[in-house]
């Protein structure tokens, strides 16, 4: 006979009260994975999403450029960067970029201008679905600009708009061309917006008199690599190049996307344990009050107060635990189920976050945070709120406990 | 079997219950030894402070004023955690209501203290067993208290208390719930375990069967002693 074994047969004397208990702190349980996971399941897509349009989960630059952009600071082995990518089925595309001035009429701006690859943008990144009016570049769309759309707006330009372009060639001559607007992007991101003019690779390596100096590659797995698992990838083969995961390269998102996280699972984590404590206490309280004479006699016959806590106490834990499994099978099946098939969310308006809208299939994500917070805090608050009925019990004065009648 | 081995002295025992309203003067002014090998019996009228005097010999409860020195220890000078130590080690209690722990088998309820007690497992069953053959409660080991009969819940009670071996055991209206012929056979065992095993009982009673059994009879009356008298039949 052990404590623990008391303690289970006496949290088995008024079945129908424990079964209650144990029904609603599995269901907090329950509910808090499942909610988690939704949560979580929520900013990864957000995550995603942002990545995915432009980012990439994670770039390649030359040292120091992005301190410094200068078009000098080009990537040198981009062969080997992509033989990687290429082995572990991890998409890439090559950026290069430049500054310089575009004009349209009277109005000009300063721009940062983009070569791309059309067909590996579209086939790994998403912004260049997002046009406003007219089309995104194909390989054939030579002299074609596409705008940011407040860059658009400032220089009054449409689809069809001829613009000048001033640069400063890699030779030091002064590059000078004509464009004609191709189509314009809806909200990206800020920097996109303001000041991005895209153009082929080609039409780039014309304008700055430059010999394919790629000056950003941007991987993107589409998740099946964790940024983290592509960084050291690259970085065991790949030196004196700057390799950054996207947390890296957007440290407020990152920041804010985990901050959110965290704050959100835990203040629900912790309005439902404490909710399920309060029940746990009540129980406990009442079958202490219904064994006021046993405890008495226990101390009566030599048991310490604090042995009576302690078998209090593992009540409570036991009754936890148990909620915990049977809370755990049921939320971490639902959990799962979502994160298979997730739910359609299109009846409910567009999930669009930051001007950027998401697919409408909403996916759960499980880990096994998400199930060990609740369980962790349902076991703490538990045993905190056995401690207030326990002491009831430890203080029971054993004379009037003996001839309590109930 | 009175070796003069004194176990408990009480001198000028005072007992007052103050519930805010009134004060109930329960116990006022006892003188009183017990010695090893006493088979005693404190017989009154129901209110005159037998229970009250038991709980204060047992250190379930403290006198207003007064002192107890119980096994050449002053309870006065002792925390209720030293109290706690010598209720598990000392004393034996069996209470008028068995008052068996219900979840407990009736081995397990012996058991219990020995488990306070911190003695380790197969002692504790040979102790128990040992205790059980000599009661006659063998096969009745795994019932529960609900499963007894009162006499047998209270035989269990009596094994609980004396399994410890302890130096006393206080025994309260413990045939109060039974008939005679097992207050009868209840009374035989003690007796029994009095004489072989040397326990020291005290009891607290209405019963004149408890009577006929003991061997020194303290009349209470009114929080006092009225009389200590031996009784011829049983010395
Ligand atoms: N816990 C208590 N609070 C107040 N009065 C009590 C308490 N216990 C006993 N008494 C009173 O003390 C007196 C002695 O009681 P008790 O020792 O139980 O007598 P007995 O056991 O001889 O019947 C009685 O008047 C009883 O009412
Ligand atoms: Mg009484």
């Amino acid at each position: 006979m052990k404590t623990i074994e008391v303690s289970w047969r006496n949290l088995w004397r008024n079945r129908t009260r424990t079964y209650v208990t144990i029904s609603a702190v599995a269901l907090c349980i329950g509910i808090l994975i499942i909610f988690q996971s939704m949560i979580v399941g929520l900013i990864d897509k957000a995550v995603f999403t942002t990545t995915n349009l432009v980012v990439g989960e994670v770039q390649i630059h030359a040292d120091d450029y992005l301190n410094d952009r200068s078009l000098y600071k080009y990537l040198k082995n981009t062969e080997k960067i992509k033989s990687i990518a290429k082995k572990n089925n991890i998409g890439l595309v090559e950026r290069s970029y430049g500054f310089g001035l575009i004009s349209s009429g009277t109005k000009s701006a300063g721009t940062q201008f983009w070569g791309v690859n059309p067909e590996s943008e579209l086939m790994h990144f998403d912004f260049a679905k997002h046009i406003d009016q007219g089309t995104f570049l194909s390989s054939s769309s030579s002299n074609k600009i596409v705008l940011g759309n407040k860059l658009a707006l400032s220089l009054a330009a449409e689809v069809g708009t001829e613009l000048v372009v001033f640069v400063q060639g890699a030779d030091g001559s002064l590059g000078n061309e004509l464009f004609y607007v191709s189509g314009i992007l809806k909200n990206v991101a800020d920097n996109i917006d303001r000041s991005a003019a895209i153009m082929l690779i080609n039409d780039f390596n014309i304008l700055f008199s430059a010999n394919n100096m790629i000056h950003e590659i941007a991987l993107n797995s589409k998740g099946n690599f964790e940024a983290e698992e592509i960084q050291n990838l690259m970085s065991a083969e790949i030196k004196n190049v700057e390799i950054d995961t996207w947390k890296q390269l957007m440290p407020t998102i990152s920041l804010m996307t985990e901050k959110m996280s965290v704050f959100m699972r835990t203040l629900f984590s912790l309005i439902f344990t404490i909710a399920a404590g309060l029940g746990v206490m009540n129980t406990m309280i009442m079958s202490t009050y219904d064994r006021m004479r046993e405890f008495g006699i226990i101390r009566a016959i030599g048991a310490t107060p604090w042995r009576i806590i302690r078998q209090v106490s593992l009540e409570a834990i036991i009754l936890t635990f148990i909620a915990s499994i049977i809370g755990t099978i049921v939320g971490l099946s639902v959990a799962l189920y979502f994160q298979k098939y997730g739910f359609d969310v299109t009846g409910q308006g567009n999930l669009s976050i930051g001007g950027v809208v998401m697919d409408p299939i909403w996916k759960s994500s499980v880990s096994l945070g998400i199930v060990l917070l609740p369980i962790a805090l349902m076991m703490l608050i538990s045993t905190i709120s056995s401690l207030y009925p326990a002491s009831i019990a430890a203080r029971i004065k054993p004379v009037e406990a003996i001839h309590y009648k109930k | 079997m009175n070796t003069n081995n004194e176990i408990v002295s009480l001198t000028n025992i005072i007992k007052n219950y103050d519930n805010g309203k009134v004060i109930t003067k329960a116990l006022q002014g006892i003188d009183l030894k017990i010695y090893q090998g006493d088979f005693s019996v404190m017989m009154g009228p129901s209110g005159c402070g037998k229970s009250t005097l038991l709980n204060i010999i047992g250190a379930l409860d403290r006198a207003t004023s007064g002192s107890v020195i119980f096994n050449g220890k002053d309870f006065n000078s002792l925390t209720n955690k030293e109290l706690s130590i010598i209720r598990r080690n000392q004393i034996g209690f069996v209470f008028q209501n068995y008052n068996l722990l219900p979840v407990l088998t009736a081995y397990e309820n012996a058991e219990y203290v020995l488990m306070l007690q911190n003695i380790p497992l197969s002692q504790r069953k040979e102790k128990v067993m040992n205790l059980f053959k000599e009661m006659e409660l063998e096969g009745l080991e795994n019932r529960l208290p609900r499963e007894l009969s009162g006499g047998q819940q209270q035989r269990v009670a009596i094994a609980r208390a004396v399994v410890t071996n302890p130096l006393l055991v206080l025994a309260d209206e413990i045939t109060a719930n039974v008939d005679s012929k097992t207050a009868q056979s209840l009374l035989m065992l003690m007796e029994k375990l009095n004489k072989n095993n040397n326990i020291t009982f005290l009891f607290s009673t209405h019963d004149p069967i408890v009577k006929k059994f003991a061997r020194k009879v303290i009349l209470l009356k009114d929080g006092r002693i009225d009389k200590e008298e031996l009784s011829s039949e049983n010395i």
